[in-house]
């Protein structure tokens, strides 16, 4: 995971925010729980998200409790406390990814980075293993993400669509898993609401891959690594609109998707999420390709 | 059947002039066109049923009870498909066989390839998942026929999902910052770090 997935703080409520920040520190000590005070430190947003959709379509609501927090005890946190297992399946999915992120740099990163991702990768085995124990169908589903990802790139064929799907389907099915693994709130229907939840999980996995590609391009082509942005694109548009054009686009369809749910417990976190927060990630991204375009025209000019 | 009223999302107290809105808020949200191509066309179209039927319920009610004068006239939820040389197609993406769909599509012969057929691959590739091949054939369908409402409802769609402006939702402007607002938040990040330490997460 890549921390891309994460709220707009400044467009919250304090309560909202509270809310949020509440899961975060509930599923850094989830990790602490379930596999080892160092797990805490692969903590990610996007991990944290998934957590809080969980909690979302959960019958009962999270109880949040003020603890010390273990890094700092002169410091208060909010706990979200859950009987659900929304907690446990992001805690497994920051683990699991974690381990397959790290099995994947060991492929294709430089010598010094591919020595650090050997020394911890045994602690990162011993996790993964434990998460593999209790949630098979997940470890199954980020394996073969990899394996399917590595595959797409080989491919002479590959466009950006068919890189992006190993991940959008990854995410699909956490979400689908997330359903299949809670009492879901009265008024919503299993099946439906699995359909929509992985849909919606598609095009955030889309997005997710997507946005990492554009914001790793320039470091990408320079190693010589493979990045869908610079395979030979089927388009006359300037590369900046041609990536937010696919962002936007799946953003869209994620929002869409969304819209078909009834309305839950989390819902103005969700929408910052979807409609302030990622918009803003991207133009971030987005105008360093507009700088280095108009950098590249004064040139020219000149 | 759920509460009609909660359907529409306004209490039980609303005037028939913020029924009307809400209805046509979720309306224009709903619409089967937005999600035409989406692979949750099929659940779209049952959540407009259901505000149409919410709507229609109200203003029965409503009219029953001689508490409102207006008459009910919701939106239409069927999309009719127009006359189609390529009816199997249609099936199979409707009823999700995308691969079938892509096979038949695929031993079509290239001279034979009309707006049409454009169109359905744009298609299976949106409900596949596969937005950017999906809007170059979409794009093509409506070059080759632009006068059909079919392909131009497809492509106008697509254009408005890639500009982040969907219909019913609060996306546009969405992210951007004057520099008034950069200002007042710098002064208040500023008041807030003379407070306290920092709590980020």
């Amino acid at each position: 995971m890549f921390g891309y997935i994460r709220v707009d703080r400044a467009e919250l409520l304090g309560k909202e925010y509270d809310a949020y920040k509440g899961i975060y520190c509930a599923l850094c000590r989830q990790l602490g729980r379930d596999y080892s005070i160092f797990a805490r430190f692969i903590l990610s947003y996007d991990c944290t998200f998934y957590a809080m959709l969980g909690l979302d379509l959960t019958k009962e609501p999270p109880c949040y409790e003020q603890k010390c927090c273990r890094f700092n005890p002169f410091k208060k946190c909010l706990y979200a406390k859950s009987e659900s297992a929304s907690l446990s399946l992001a805690a497994a999915l920051s683990v699991i990814s974690a381990y397959y992120k790290l099995r994947d740099d060991l492929i294709d990163s430089p010598w010094y980075k591919r020595l650090a991702c050997r020394l911890i990768q045994p602690f990162f085995a011993s996790w993964r293993k434990k998460a593999a124990k209790k949630y098979p169908e997940m470890d199954a589903f980020v394996a073969k993400m990899l394996e399917s990802q590595l595959q797409a790139e080989r491919d002479e064929s590959c466009v950006p669509d068919m890189a992006a799907q190993p991940t959008a389907d990854m995410l699909k099915a956490a979400c689908e898993m997330l359903v299949d693994n809670i009492e879901l709130r009265d008024d919503l229907q299993p099946e439906r609401t699995k359909r929509i939840v992985g849909t919606m999980g598609y095009f955030i996995g889309r997005w997710i891959y997507l946005i990492d590609a554009a914001d790793d391009c320039e470091k990408d082509k320079k190693h010589g690594s493979f990045n869908p942005y610079l395979l030979p694109l089927q388009t006359d548009e300037p590369l900046a609109d041609y990536i937010e054009h696919s962002l936007n686009n799946a953003l869209s369809e994620a929002l869409l998707s969304y819209g078909l749910l009834d309305k839950g417990r989390f819902d103005p976190l969700i929408n910052n999420v979807l409609c302030v927060s990622c918009i803003s990630i991207q133009n971030n991204i987005l105008e360093r390709y507009r700088q280095e375009d108009s950098e590249k025209s004064n040139e020219e000019s000149i | 059947m759920k509460n009609p009223y909660e359907v529409l999302g306004v209490p039980e107290t609303a005037t028939d002039e913020e029924i009307k809105t809400a209805y046509r808020n979720l309306a224009k949200k709903y619409h089967p066109d937005n999600y035409n191509d989406s692979p949750l066309a099929d659940l779209a179209e049952e959540k407009m049923k259901e505000i149409n039927e919410a709507y229609d319920t109200i203003c029965d009610m409503r009219k029953n009870g001689s508490s409102s004068s207006y008459t009910s006239g919701s939106y239409g939820t069927g999309s009719s498909y127009a006359k189609t040389s390529y009816p199997d197609v249609r099936n199979y993406i409707m009823n999700g066989r995308l691969d079938d769909a892509m096979e038949l599509l695929n031993g079509v012969a290239e001279t034979s390839r009309d707006a049409e057929w454009y169109f359905l691959m744009g298609m299976v590739f949106s409900r596949k998942g596969w937005s950017d091949q999906a809007y170059q054939y979409f794009q093509r369908a409506y070059q080759m026929n632009p006068g059909n409402p079919e392909f131009k409802a497809a492509f106008e769609n697509m254009n408005a999902r890639r500009a982040y402006s969907n219909p019913g939702y609060n996306t546009t402007g969405a992210g951007g910052c004057s520099m008034c607002d950069i200002c007042t938040g710098m002064l208040c990040a500023n008041c807030l770090c003379n407070c306290c330490g920092g709590n980020g997460c």
